[in-house]
């Protein structure tokens, strides 16, 4: 068969196919996954359960107020629901790569990444965790001052996507290594989720060291405090460069560009090594 | 040219040398040391279109490594492989859509799924037009009768079903070249023999070329002309699976059921006796050096023999001793010779 | 590969001590006496419940992986109790996590966050007897929630919301007196205010001396009860393993 490149068309239709096939997987069995649903929601609610008991006692922290706080938490649910929808994959990478799926991939006549990303798609997590953001989101936008006009909601969106990207990019660092064999997945899961139950709260609350690791090596500042400081002003956000406000973009496609070289050298890596020995 | 031709190819795996204790790790860490490991060794062959070869060896010789960097997944170290003019490695995706495999222990079917999804999904990465893939889905369902579970999850099916609806899927964009790692694992007798026949089938009527790695000897002898043996990273015999008995298969059993029990019997020099059960007796004996009509005469004329019967080994046992090292190879037959594994030691600076 | 999750679970509790405490110093800057309550005490309070939250680690999915293998009936034949196996093997390990995370973490804890002592020596004693006691009732309470796996194939969701209701309602994250008054008396009523409250209170000498007897008192009941509740759970399982034959 002669062999011509898929167009965009193309690729799109088969990642809606692969979509459709997970959608029916998840279908197979409704009951475990609607608690499966139900849980996430409920572990992710947890973090928003003690932030909600510790401000009705004591209204505002540092001049943050509860619903500038849950509009700054709503971004960190938004993006990472965006995240788990498109790139699942991304996340369960180090499995396929171990049950020998990823070999698979590559005796297709279709891009490696492209598999990876399409093949799956959680639906548990992409519901479970949206659903904390939706609430997040709904019960706030209205009432932190924000003036809805053209301008701000193409910079929500922006920084939405911004703050997606990021999160994949720090996801595929501990991918990257699942070419060496190495595997990452507990210590990655330690750090991602644990830095962003951090940057739930304004980084301004922590000392220098934690705001430096929140900005510069986890940079989950720029997914959820520097989005919401740009709509809610409010005095902290004046020790950090205002320029900031801006660069959620800008620093995804950075983290992006750089991780996509360290993803090729890893594919590199494996295409001479491969996962064992034999 | 060949199909297949691949030429000088060798393949290294780097080892990371650990070192124990907290100082070792750390040294490791800091200064990797590797070893390099020669898994596949200078070698050579070529295959033409609508062969069946036969791929076999001990493990860690070095055949999975030759598959893999057939099918692109691995890149060689050194050598060339050309497929109908194609690197898999480096035009791994234009490369790709000639290719399907079977990998008997792991399946490419969607687990929670019925098997028709797949195949639908399939067509859509193969981009199979929709006549061809009817027509093939018809075949496919003649010889190996998948549509009776289709529309089951292929969690529900039995090994023998998920076989056929693996090789199925494989085949469904009439690739020109399919690889099969242990296809007939953990089969029946009788659900191995059907896949044998649908893969010859299929190989008659489309003229697809076919490798296959397995244990299982019989999988070659019925559907191979030609097997290719590594060991060591090195092809030790590449031929007939005709020549392969013609050659080494020189041992003849024997077995002769006599009227009564004998204690003991006068065999000739050369003759041995392996075994024996009521009234029979097994003896083995080299058909280059003892003519059987010569040592059924013998027998008979001293003995009151009821029955006899003759057999010759099976290919799995003369491959079991090549492997054991008990055939002395004759290494004119390959065109390679053995090479003795080389490790070396090498820090990068 | 074990070492690096080791040592990342050492660094794992400093870090979480370290953020939210930064955080309740955030909330005290408005206030530096919040319902009576120094920051000094709520520091200690944070450091205390995160190490003991480092021990109180058990296996969620041991016996859902010995009821989905099936391997249950072969356990159950063996002369050795399954139940005290499961207890043995849970406890073996907290025992382990005590001397290799817990004690490093303990002394780097100390210096870096200025904890306060026991509130009395007395206080200090009945606090390690209360922290054992707090251990069993969690114990218990999982013991119930993991025989759920006879019942149903996968027990992820009931576990992670078992394990949501642990954190917020016994006082793993925030100090059950900052709770609004009803949840407060609601959670008097559950055994989850055994787990981690009731020991980390006694410590600090939030408990009244003489509210200490009823308070360890309590302890046991819920631990007395959450067993018979698990002893009974067991005994039907059992009973639906043998009419299902294994």
């Amino acid at each position: 068969m002669e062999h011509k490149k898929f167009s965009k068309l193309e690729l799109l239709k088969l990642s809606l196919k692969y979509s459709k096939l997970n959608l029916k997987c998840t279908l197979e069995y409704k009951f475990d996954r609607f608690f499966t649903t139900l849980a996430v929601f409920v572990r992710e609610m947890v973090s928003i359960a003690v932030m909600y008991l510790i401000l009705t006692r004591v209204i505002s922290i540092k001049g943050w107020q509860m619903n500038e706080m849950f509009f700054l938490y709503s971004f960190l649910f938004l993006s990472y629901c965006i995240f788990i929808f498109l790139f699942t994959g991304i996340r369960d990478f180090d499995n396929m790569v171990y049950t020998g799926e990823l070999d698979r991939y590559l005796i297709r006549p279709l891009g490696l990444l492209y598999q990876v990303i399409s093949a799956r798609v959680d639906y548990c997590a992409t519901i479970g965790h949206g659903a904390v953001g939706v609430i997040l989101f709904l019960s706030t936008y209205n009432s932190v001052g924000i003036d809805w006009n053209f301008r701000n909601i193409v910079y929500y969106i922006l920084a939405l996507l911004g703050g997606v990207i990021i999160q994949t990019s720090l996801f595929m660092v501990s991918s990257c290594f699942s070419f060496w064999a190495v595997r990452t997945t507990n210590l990655r899961n330690l750090i991602f989720f644990n830095s962003r139950r951090f940057a739930g709260y304004p980084i301004s609350f922590y000392p220098g060291i934690v705001q430096k690791m929140l900005i510069f090596a986890v940079p989950f500042a720029f997914v959820s405090y520097f989005p919401s400081e740009y709509f809610l002003h409010k005095p902290d956000l004046s020790v950090f460069w205002h320029g900031c406000l801006y660069l959620t973009p800008v620093v995804g496609i950075i983290m992006f560009t750089l991780v996509y070289i360290f993803w090729r050298l890893g594919l590199k890596s494996y295409s001479s090594s491969g996962n064992s020995m034999y | 040219m060949s199909l297949i031709e691949v030429r000088d190819l060798t393949k290294d795996y780097r080892l990371n040398v650990k070192k124990r204790g907290l100082l070792g790790a750390v040294q490791s860490l800091l200064v990797p040391e590797y070893k390099l490991k020669r898994a596949v060794d200078n070698i050579n062959f070529s295959i033409e279109k609508g062969e069946m070869v036969g791929f076999i060896g001990p493990n860690g010789a070095g055949k999975s490594t030759t598959v893999k960097m057939l099918t692109g997944i691995l890149s060689p170290t050194s050598g060339s492989i050309m497929m109908g003019g194609l690197s898999p490695h480096k035009d791994r995706k234009k490369n790709a859509s000639r290719i399907g495999a079977v990998f008997g222990q792991r399946t490419q079917l969607w687990w929670d799924l019925p098997v028709a999804d797949t195949y639908d999904l399939l067509r859509y990465i193969y981009r199979i037009p929709e006549k061809k893939f009817e027509q093939n889905m018809e075949m496919f369902n003649d010889l190996l009768g998948i549509q009776e579970f289709m529309s089951q999850p292929v969690r529900q099916l039995s090994l023998g079903q998920r076989m056929r609806a693996d090789i199925a899927a494989a085949l469904l964009h009439d690739p020109e070249i399919v690889f099969f790692d242990e296809p007939t694992i953990g089969l029946d007798v009788v659900a191995k023999e059907k896949i044998r026949e649908f893969i010859k089938k299929i190989n008659a009527e489309k003229n697809t070329t076919m490798l296959f790695t397995t244990h299982d000897m019989l999988d070659i002898e019925k559907t191979c002309k030609r097997m290719i043996i590594i060991d060591q990273g090195t092809i030790i015999y590449n031929g007939t699976v005709e020549q392969i008995k013609e050659r080494y298969g020189r041992s003849r059993t024997l077995v002769a059921e006599f009227a009564q029990k004998l204690d003991r019997i006068d065999l000739p020099a050369g003759v041995e006796l392996i075994d024996q059960k009521d009234n029979k007796k097994y003896l083995k004996f080299n058909r280059d050096e003892i003519q059987v009509s010569g040592l059924i005469a013998e027998l008979t004329s001293k003995y009151n023999i009821l029955d006899l019967t003759v057999t010759e080994p099976e290919v799995e046992a003369i491959i079991r001793e090549i492997y054991e090292g008990g055939i002395d190879f004759d290494k004119g037959i390959s065109g390679d010779s053995k090479k003795s594994l080389s490790e070396q030691y090498c820090v990068p600076c | 590969m074990y070492r690096v999750d080791y040592f990342a679970g050492v660094i794992n509790t400093l870090v979480m001590i370290f953020v939210n405490i930064a955080i309740w110093k955030a909330i005290y800057e408005a206030d530096d006496n919040l319902g009576g309550v120094q920051l000094k005490v709520v520091m200690t309070y944070i450091a205390l419940a995160f190490l003991m939250q480092c021990i109180f680690v058990m296996e969620d999915y041991f016996i859902e992986s010995k009821v989905t293998s099936g391997l249950i009936s072969s356990d159950l034949l063996k002369p050795i109790s399954f139940r005290a196996y499961v207890f043995s093997y849970n406890v073996g390990s907290s025992v382990f996590r005590v001397l290799m995370q817990l004690l490093p973490t303990l002394v780097i804890s100390i210096f870096l966050f200025k904890l306060l002592p026991p509130f009395s020596t007395e206080m200090g004693i009945l606090f390690f007897f209360s922290a054992v006691l707090g251990y069993l009732v969690l114990y218990c309470l999982n013991f119930i929630v993991w025989m759920s796996s006879f019942w149903f194939y996968y027990t992820f969701s009931l576990v992670t919301i078992k394990d949501a209701l642990v954190m917020v309602l016994s006082g793993a994250l925030i100090p059950l007196w900052f709770l609004p008054q009803w949840l407060f008396n609601f959670v008097k009523l559950t055994p989850f205010e055994s787990i981690f409250f009731t020991p980390i209170s006694i410590y600090l000498g939030q408990v009244p001396a003489a509210d200490i007897k009823t308070a360890i008192i309590k302890q046991v009941a819920w631990i007395v009860v959450l067993a018979l509740a698990g002893h009974l759970l067991w005994n039907a399982a059992k009973h639906k393993l043998v009419l299902q034959g294994g």
